[in-house]
C-alpha cells in the first residue's frame, strides 16, 4: 500500500480539476464532488499508515531533471510523520469537506470554495508527502496560494481582499528565508534530499556554522507559515475567509506546514544548540505573546486565531526543546479540537449572523449540540485532565522543563493559564447569560453537526495514543521505537491542571458568575489594555516603518514607471503613429504624389549611389 | 567654335526653351506648341548627330501626328483659354518634394556623365544611314519590327474601346 | 560636339519632362511631359549610336521603336483621357483619385 502513497494527494487534485471545469454545471453536487474525493484520499491514507504501522520506511524517487552533474529527483516518501500527518490532514479536510456543505449552503461560488478546499488539501498533502526540500518548497508555495484564494473567498469585501493579500505577503517573508535556507543547503550538499542533508549533518559535511545559519532561515519560512511572532500578523486578519476555512487553515494544513517543515527537518535542528534555542525562544514568546492579546478580542474567530498562534507556540517550544514527539503529539490534539473550536464557532455565526461575542450570550439551550461540543473544545484546549490537551500539553510542558529551560516552562505554563482564561471567558459570553442579540437562533443542520460530533469524540479520545499512563505509541511509533518517555516530574501534571483549573475559574467569576466586574483588570490598567486590544501594535509598528517605506519606494517607482518609462514609451508609439498617420496622409489617391515619392526614392537611391562610389571617381 | 557647335548649341536652346516655356504657360493650346518647338530643336538635333531618318521621323510623328493628336485631345475635352484655375497639383510640400528630388537625380546623373566619352567617331554613319537602318529593320529586326505592328493594332483598337460610348449609360446622355 | 553635351541636354529635357509629369495639374500636359522624357532618352540613343563605345545604326533603330511605342502610348493615353473625361467632367489629375479608398 506504501508504493501507492503517490495516489493520496491526487484525489482531492482531481476534485479541484473536475470542480474547476464542471462545477457551474454540478452546483450543490460538487459537494459530493469534493468530499468523495477526500474520502478516498483519508481512505488512501488509512491505507497507507496501516502499511507503515506494520512496514518500514519507503522511498520512491525518480530523476527529474539533468543539469550538469547535479540530478535533481522528485517522489515521495512515507516514514511514520509523514504517514501520521496524512490522515490528520486528509481527516480534517474530509470533515470540514462535510461541514461546508451546510455552511457554505447557497453561496453563489459553492462549487468554486469545493475546487479550493480540494487545491488547498491537495497542496498540504503533496507537501508532506514531498521527500526533499524542492518538492517540498514547490508544494509549501501552493498551500500559500491556496490559502490566498480561500481566504480571499468573498473578494468583494474590501477586508477579505486585504486579508488575503496580507497572508500571502506576510508567508512570503517567511518564504524567502525558506528559499535562501534551502539553496544554501543545495549548495553546501548539492542535494535537495532530505536524507542526503541529514546524512552531511552528521558527517560533518555541513559546518556547525551552516547547519544553524540554514536551520534558521528554513525556520524563518516556518515563522511565516505558522504565524509565529513576528510574522503573526496575518493570522488574525485571516479569519476574513469562510469559517470552515479557518478551520482548515488552523488545524490541518497551512500552519500545522510550519510545524511539520521543522519536524521533517528536525535531524537539522538538532545538530545546532542556537537554532534549537531560536526556536523554543520564538515558540514561548509566541505561546504567551499571542494568548494575552486573545484575552481581550470580541471577535469570536479572532480569539480562536490568537488561541491558534499561542498553540503553534507551544509546539515550536517542544520542537525547540528537543520533543518532536510532544510537537507532533500537540500538532495532532490541536488539530481536532480547533478544528471543533473552529467548526462550532462557524455554527455560531451561522446561528446568529455576527462574529461580535458581545453580541451572543444565552446559546446554551438554543444550539443544544453545538453548545456542549465547544465546551468539549475549550476544556480540551485549556488542558483540564482526562481530555486530549491535557497530555499533550503536559507533554510539552515536560519536555520545557526537562530541556533545562526553566524560563520558557514558566512562560508556557502562564500560557496554559491564559489560555484556559480566554477560552472560558469566549464560552461564558458566548453561551451564557442573557441573549443580547435579536432574532432567532436555529441550530446547524446535521452536515455541519456530524463533523463536529466527530470531531468531539477525538477532541478527548485522540489524547490517548499518547499518555504517561497507558503508554506512548504516538511516540515509540514516530521514533521507531527508540523513544523513552522520560519520567517528568510528576509535579508538572498538577501545575498544568491547577493552572488550567484557576483560568477556568477567573473567567467564570468574571464571565459567568460575575462577581468580580468584567472592566476589573481594564479599569486599574487602561494602557495595558489598550496595548492588547491593538494586539502590542504590531500591526501599526509594520504600518508605519516597513508598508510606509515600502509604499514610499513604490510611490517613488510609481512615477518613475509613470514619467520615465512611459515617457520613452509614449515616445515611441508617438513618433510610430506620427509616420504611419504621414504615411496615410500620403496615401491620397493622387497618382502624381506616388510618383513624386517614386522619384524621391529613386533619387536618394541615386545620390546614395553617386556618393558611395561612382565608377567616375 | 565651329559650325556644329553653334548649331548644337542653338538647338538645345531653343529644345530647353520650349520645355520650360511649356513649365511656365498656362494655356493648354499654348503649351503644346511651346513643345512642338521643343520637337523641332530635337529633330535638329538628330541631324547633327547624322541620324537625318530619325530627324524626319521625329518631325513626322512628334510635331506632326502626337501634336495634332493632343490638340484634338485639348479640345474634346472642356478647356478655357483664360483659365484661371491653379496649373499644378498638390501643396508646396508635394511641389517642393518633386523639384527637389527631379534637381537631385538630375545632379547626381550630371555628374556621372559629365566626363562620359568613348572616343568614338561615328562620322562612318553619315553616309547612308536611311539605307542601313532600312536592312537591319528588315532582316536582323524583323520579329521586334512586326511585333511593333501588333502593338499599334493592339494601341489602336485599345483606344477606340476606351473612347468609344460605353453601352447603356453612355445613350442616356 | 562631344557625347556629353548631348546626354547633359538629354538629361536636362528629362528633368523638365519628369518636374512636369509630377506637378501639372492638366492630364494633357502629364501626357506631353511623358513624351517629353521618352524624346529625351531618344536623343541617348541617337547620340550612343554616333559617339558610343561601337558606332552604327542600332541606336537609330531603337530610336524608331521607341517613337512608334510612344505613339501607341499617346494613342492609348488620350483615348483614356477621354473616358475620364465623359465620366468625370474634368481632365484634372488630382480629381482622378477614385482607387483611394
Amino acid at each position: 500500500m506504501m508504493n501507492l502513497a503517490w495516489v493520496v494527494p491526487l484525489f482531492p487534485l482531481c476534485s479541484f480539476a473536475l470542480l474547476l471545469l464542471f462545477g457551474r454545471k454540478w452546483k450543490k453536487a460538487s459537494a459530493y464532488v469534493g468530499i468523495v474525493a477526500t474520502l478516498l484520499s483519508l481512505l488512501a491514507a488509512l491505507g497507507v499508515l496501516a502499511g507503515r504501522l506494520g512496514g518500514t520506511t519507503y522511498e520512491a524517487n525518480w530523476t527529474w531533471m539533468q543539469i550538469g552533474d547535479v540530478t535533481l529527483t522528485a517522489g515521495f516518501s512515507v516514514t511514520a510523520l509523514n504517514a501520521w500527518m496524512l490522515v490528520v490532514v486528509a481527516f480534517v479536510s474530509w470533515l470540514v469537506h462535510i461541514y461546508s456543505q451546510g455552511y457554505m449552503a447557497g453561496d453563489e461560488r459553492f462549487s468554486t470554495f469545493y475546487a479550493y478546499l480540494g487545491l488547498f488539501t491537495f497542496a498540504m498533502l503533496g507537501l508532506v508527502l514531498s521527500p526533499n526540500l524542492l518538492q517540498a518548497y514547490i508544494f509549501w508555495e501552493l498551500v500559500g496560494l491556496g490559502s490566498f484564494l480561500l481566504i480571499g473567498f468573498y473578494f468583494y469585501k474590501e477586508e477579505a481582499k486585504a486579508a488575503a493579500k496580507k497572508a500571502f505577503i506576510m508567508t512570503r517573508i517567511g518564504d524567502v528565508g525558506f528559499f535562501i535556507g534551502m539553496l544554501l543547503l543545495f549548495w553546501q550538499t548539492k542535494s535537495f534530499d532530505y536524507d542526503d542533508i541529514f546524512r552531511a549533518v552528521g558527517d560533518g559535511t555541513l559546518s556547525p556554522g551552516m547547519t544553524t545559519l540554514t536551520a534558521i532561515l528554513i525556520f524563518i519560512g516556518a515563522i511565516g507559515k505558522s504565524g509565529q511572532f513576528p510574522l503573526h500578523t496575518w493570522l488574525p486578519d485571516a479569519m476574513e475567509g469562510p469559517t470552515p476555512v479557518s478551520a482548515l487553515i488552523h488545524a490541518a494544513t497551512m500552519v500545522a506546514a510550519g510545524v511539520y517543515l521543522v519536524a521533517a527537518l528536525f535531524p537539522l535542528y538538532e545538530a545546532s544548540e542556537a537554532a534549537m534555542m531560536t526556536v523554543a525562544v520564538i515558540g514561548g514568546v509566541t505561546a504567551i505573546f499571542a494568548a494575552t492579546i486573545g484575552l481581550v478580542q470580541t471577535d469570536i474567530k479572532r480569539v480562536l486565531a490568537y488561541s491558534t498562534i499561542s498553540q503553534l507556540g507551544y509546539m515550536m517550544l517542544a520542537l525547540g526543546s528537543g520533543s518532536y514527539v510532544a510537537a507532533i503529539f500537540h500538532l495532532t490534539t490541536h488539530a481536532f479540537f480547533k478544528a471543533l473550536l473552529f467548526l462550532a464557532a462557524g455554527s455560531v455565526i451561522h446561528a446568529v449572523h455576527t462574529q461580535n461575542i458581545e453580541e451572543m450570550g444565552g446559546l446554551w439551550r438554543r444550539l443544544p449540540w453545538t453548545a456542549p461540543l465547544f465546551l468539549v473544545g475549550a476544556l480540551s484546549i485549556s488542558g483540564v485532565p482526562l481530555f486530549a490537551g491535557f497530555f499533550s500539553k503536559d507533554e510539552i510542558l515536560a519536555a520545557a522543563w526537562l530541556n533545562g529551560s526553566v524560563e520558557l516552562f514558566w512562560l508556557a505554563v502562564a500560557a496554559a493559564l491564559l489560555t484556559s482564561f480566554y477560552m472560558f471567558r469566549l464560552f461564558f459570553l458566548v453561551f451564557t447569560g442573557e441573549a443580547r442579540h435579536d432574532g432567532d437562533a436555529h441550530e446547524a443542520p446535521m452536515s455541519m453537526v456530524g463533523p463536529m460530533v466527530v470531531l468531539g469524540v477525538l477532541s478527548v479520545a485522540s489524547g490517548y495514543i499518547q499518555t504517561p499512563w497507558f503508554g506512548s505509541f504516538l511516540g515509540e511509533w514516530l521514533t521507531d521505537g527508540a523513544y523513552h518517555h522520560e519520567a517528568a516530574p510528576g509535579w508538572i501534571a498538577v501545575v498544568a491542571t491547577i493552572v488550567s483549573l484557576v483560568g477556568i475559574l477567573l473567567a467564570w467569576l468574571m464571565y459567568g458568575k460575575r462577581t468580580v466586574p468584567r472592566d476589573w483588570l481594564s479599569a486599574r490598567a487602561p494602557h495595558g489594555y489598550e496595548l492588547l486590544r491593538r494586539h502590542y501594535y504590531v500591526d501599526d509598528f509594520y504600518r508605519w516603518t516597513v508598508v510606509a517605506l515600502v509604499s514610499f519606494i513604490s510611490r517613488l517607482l510609481a512615477y518613475v514607471d509613470r514619467y520615465l518609462v512611459e515617457g520613452i514609451v509614449r515616445l515611441v508609439t508617438g513618433t510610430v503613429s506620427a509616420a504611419a498617420s504621414a504615411g496615410s496622409r500620403g496615401q491620397n489617391g493622387q497618382a502624381q504624389t506616388y510618383g513624386a515619392v517614386t522619384v524621391a526614392g529613386l533619387a536618394i537611391l541615386v545620390v546614395i549611389f553617386a556618393l558611395t562610389g561612382g565608377y567616375w571617381l | 567654335m565651329s559650325g556644329t557647335d553653334i548649331a548644337f548649341f542653338l538647338l538645345a536652346l531653343a529644345a530647353i526653351a520650349g520645355g520650360v516655356t511649356m513649365l511656365q504657360l498656362t494655356n493648354v493650346v499654348h503649351m503644346v506648341i511651346a513643345l512642338v518647338m521643343t520637337f523641332l530643336g530635337i529633330a535638329g538635333l538628330y541631324v547633327l548627330l547624322s541620324a537625318e531618318f530619325v530627324a524626319v521621323v521625329q518631325v513626322l510623328i512628334y510635331s506632326g501626328a502626337i501634336t495634332i493628336i493632343m490638340l484634338f485631345a485639348i479640345m474634346l475635352t472642356r478647356h478655357h483659354a483664360d483659365d484661371k484655375e491653379r496649373q499644378t497639383t498638390g501643396g508646396v510640400w508635394h511641389r517642393a518634394v518633386a523639384a527637389i528630388s527631379v534637381l537631385a537625380f538630375g545632379l547626381a546623373v550630371y555628374f556621372g556623365i559629365r566626363r562620359l566619352d568613348f572616343g568614338a567617331d561615328g562620322s562612318a554613319l553619315a553616309t547612308d544611314n536611311a539605307r542601313e537602318i532600312g536592312k537591319w529593320l528588315y532582316s536582323y529586326y524583323t520579329i521586334p519590327f512586326e511585333i511593333v505592328s501588333v502593338i499599334l493594332l493592339v494601341a489602336l483598337i485599345g483606344a477606340i474601346v476606351l473612347a468609344k460610348k460605353d453601352g447603356k449609360g453612355a445613350e442616356d446622355k | 560636339m562631344t557625347l556629353s553635351a548631348y546626354l547633359a541636354l538629354a538629361l536636362i529635357l528629362f528633368c523638365i519632362g519628369l518636374y512636369g509629369a509630377l506637378t501639372k495639374r492638366n492630364t494633357v500636359i502629364v501626357l506631353i511631359c511623358i513624351e517629353l522624357m521618352l524624346n529625351a532618352v531618344n536623343i541617348n540613343f541617337v547620340a550612343f549610336a554616333k559617339y558610343g563605345a561601337h558606332p552604327g545604326v542600332h541606336g537609330h533603330v531603337f530610336a524608331l521603336f521607341a517613337i512608334a511605342i510612344a505613339a501607341a502610348e499617346a494613342a492609348v493615353g488620350l483615348a483614356a483621357l477621354i473616358a475620364f473625361y465623359r465620366n468625370r467632367k474634368t481632365v484634372q489629375v488630382d480629381e482622378a483619385n477614385s482607387l483611394k479608398h
